[in-house]
């Protein structure tokens, strides 16, 4: 059943809520009024943690605890906005921003206050040009109407916000390497500990939270925990954004509670529309290209995050890629591996080399068509020497699809080798 | 000649950092606008206005993709070949741009208009497949749309449009069945005539009307 009332994708309620004084008009950045006026910081950290609101941005980890990790005493102190959204399959902060980017700067603000910050960054991917020239004019609004700036409302509380664009890395989403990359640097991740709550930006204390968490914050503090928790389940909390893509009829972002049936999210009318042509489902990706994949017979599988572990698989972002029975299971993680390939920073052996040689070998048994029996244990061999030994998830995460597709479609492989006489029969050609 | 041309925004842009490293990503983009592409000598200049060694800017230049190290077209063309575009559509896509081009991937044009690249997940998967061209976005690009995308493209190339490869005039497109380039607007109202500083909103006068 649909929402009655969204938490996040607000625009299905209030049209053209991006608009500055449309936003303004439903009791936008009141909110933050009432809370730089009558409110410790210590209260909003309190409420979201009462709520129970978790990070958004795949690990879900709760977002009040986070902002309590900070050390007693110690400043400058940032927030930092990760916007670098670019995991196969996940679309949402890209619509929170050309849809409601009001929202987002407002619980921004509330959340630097909150953590006793003057500074916050937008980090947006570099290729999201457009949706940074919509957040840049939406900040100058801000500014603009004194919301932001010094003596904002006249209490006294200054908060500067800028968006920083990355330049084309996917490990940017990685809050170390993040960090990296609003320090000028190229986007290889961090040893941790210290975490960047302890030690972040310029080696100061510094949060880093997803689009989608922040975007959460006005409602959850303007409405309280008790409210935010009349949605979801006991342990996930609130609503999430889903987006949904592949053979969809109807692919897209849609904010349901948490504990809602994968069924429901890819079949109702008033989501998915089902499959395309009424092709069957082979393979749900629920959590973005990292999440290890689900099968037809997991479709009543809830959409929170412990059922999603229960099933073998992790709700990561919400970001839900569902392939038909047209696909290719050794071909749909060669092109997941590939990804990872390409986006892998250099920094440790493991993933560097791991990805590459999955990829070499899942791109001759594809798309060469010329496997060898030895392929097959190959590929275990190499995802095994990766998995655990990577410096940072991105290439714990490449082993994902490689260990979901030999796991799960294992005769797939199988029929890549060519047979003759009922023999694998060994491939003569030039690149070997 | 970049911080004379450019100084104010060089200035804005080193204020909002506590250390002038940080400059380096958005100077970069600055840089590759004026000159088209990231040289030796542009990268030179940048590390020379931040005070810093040329090797470490010549790293980041190198490390990020939406940095162009060598020449490009007056427009990058990039189409996503990742899951899912690639299962609905983005194959045909990019044989269809390498058939009428006459190119091949990372390659350009010889009249210097286009430069065509496949890339990874552009976060637009409900509209696939999904192409960029000079940052600006295009949904829904099935391979028959390409002659409309081209035409599109070497229509505000021809009109005199300052290009920038670095997308910092960047919009979002769709592709209307006549073949036209529709922009989708940005509706973020105008900007507020002066700060409401402590008074409260009028909702019955404020805005919307």
């Amino acid at each position: 059943m649909a929402l009655a009332e969204h938490i996040v994708m607000r625009e299905l309620d209030v049209p053209d809520i991006a608009n500055f004084d449309v936003y303004r008009k439903h009791g936008g950045y009141e909110t933050y009024r009432t809370v730089l006026k009558e409110k410790a910081p210590s209260d909003i950290v309190q409420v979201v943690r009462d709520a129970g609101l978790r990070g958004r941005g795949g690990a879900g980890f709760p977002t009040g605890v986070k902002w309590s990790f900070l050390p007693k005493d110690v400043y400058p102190r940032y927030l930092v906005c990760n916007c670098d959204e670019s995991e196969p399959g996940t679309f949402k902060d890209h619509q929170i921003i050309d849809l409601n980017p009001h929202q987002l700067i407002e619980g921004m603000a509330i959340s630097a206050y909150a953590i006793e910050s003057h500074t916050a960054y937008i980090f947006a991917r570099g290729e999201f040009a457009t949706a940074v020239r919509t957040l840049e004019y939406a900040i100058a609004q801000a500014y603009a109407a004194g919301i932001l700036g010094k003596n904002i409302l006249g209490t006294g509380y200054h908060l500067d916000m800028y968006v920083h664009r990355g330049a084309g890395a996917y490990i940017c989403g990685e809050e170390t390497a993040l960090l990296e990359a609003l320090e000028g640097r190229i986007g290889q991740p961090r040893l941790k500990p210290p975490f960047p709550a302890v030690s972040g930006l310029y080696g100061k204390p510094t949060i880093i939270n997803n689009v989608e968490t922040l975007a959460n914050v006005p409602l959850i503090v303007e409405r309280g925990a008790d409210w935010y928790r009349s949605f979801g389940t006991t342990r996930s909390p609130g609503t999430k954004v889903f987006s949904l893509s592949g053979h969809v009829n109807r692919p897209g972002n849609y904010e349901l509670p948490f504990g809602v049936p994968m069924r429901e999210l890819i079949y109702s009318p008033e989501y998915g529309c089902g499959m395309r042509d009424d092709r069957p489902v082979k393979i749900i990706v629920p959590g973005g290209a990292s999440s290890p994949w689900l099968l037809a017979k997991h479709l009543d599988v809830t959409l929170d995050y412990e059922s999603m572990t229960a099933a073998g698989s992790m709700l990561g972002a919400g970001s839900m890629i569902v392939l038909n029975d047209t696909v290719s299971a050794p071909h749909a993680a060669y092109k997941m591996d590939e990804f990872f390939k390409h986006e892998s920073c250099g920094k440790c052996t493991p993933c560097r080399e791991g990805t590459h040689w999955l990829v070499r070998v899942l791109h001759r048994m594809t798309e060469e068509g010329h496997a060898r029996p030895e392929d097959i244990p190959t590929l275990h061999s190499i995802y095994n020497q990766m998995a655990g030994n990577c410096f940072c998830l991105l290439g714990e995460s490449a082993v994902t699809p490689i260990k979901s597709a030999l796991s799960l479609f294992p005769q797939e492989f199988e029929d890549l080798v060519p047979q003759r006489n009922g023999r694998p029969m060994i491939a003569l050609d030039a690149k070997r | 000649m970049l911080l004379e041309q450019h100084k104010a925004d060089i200035d804005a842009i080193r204020s909002r950092y506590a250390e002038r490293r940080s400059a380096v990503l958005p100077l970069l983009y600055i840089a590759q606008d004026v000159y088209g592409h990231l040289s030796d000598a542009a990268i030179r200049e940048v590390a020379e206005i931040l005070d810093l060694p040329p090797t470490d800017i010549f790293e980041v230049a190198g490390f990020y993709t939406l940095f162009y190290t060598r020449e490009v077209g007056k427009w990058v063309i990039q189409v996503c070949d990742d899951v899912p575009c690639c299962y609905l559509g983005a194959e045909e896509l990019i044989t269809a741009l390498k058939d009428t081009l006459g190119v091949k991937e990372d390659e350009t044009t010889s009249d210097g208009m286009f430069t065509i690249q496949r890339v990874k997940c552009l976060a637009a998967c409900h509209r696939a497949p999904v192409v960029q061209a000079n940052l600006d976005y295009f949904y829904d690009v099935t391979a028959d749309k390409v002659d409309a995308l081209l035409h599109a493209l070497r229509e505000r190339a021809a009109r005199g449009d300052t290009l920038s490869v670095s997308g910092h005039r960047a919009e979002d497109y769709e592709i209307a069945a006549d073949g036209s380039a529709q922009m989708i607007e940005r509706r973020l109202g105008p900007m507020p005539a002066s700060p409401a500083v402590g008074a409260p909103v009028d909702h019955e006068t404020s805005a919307g009307s």
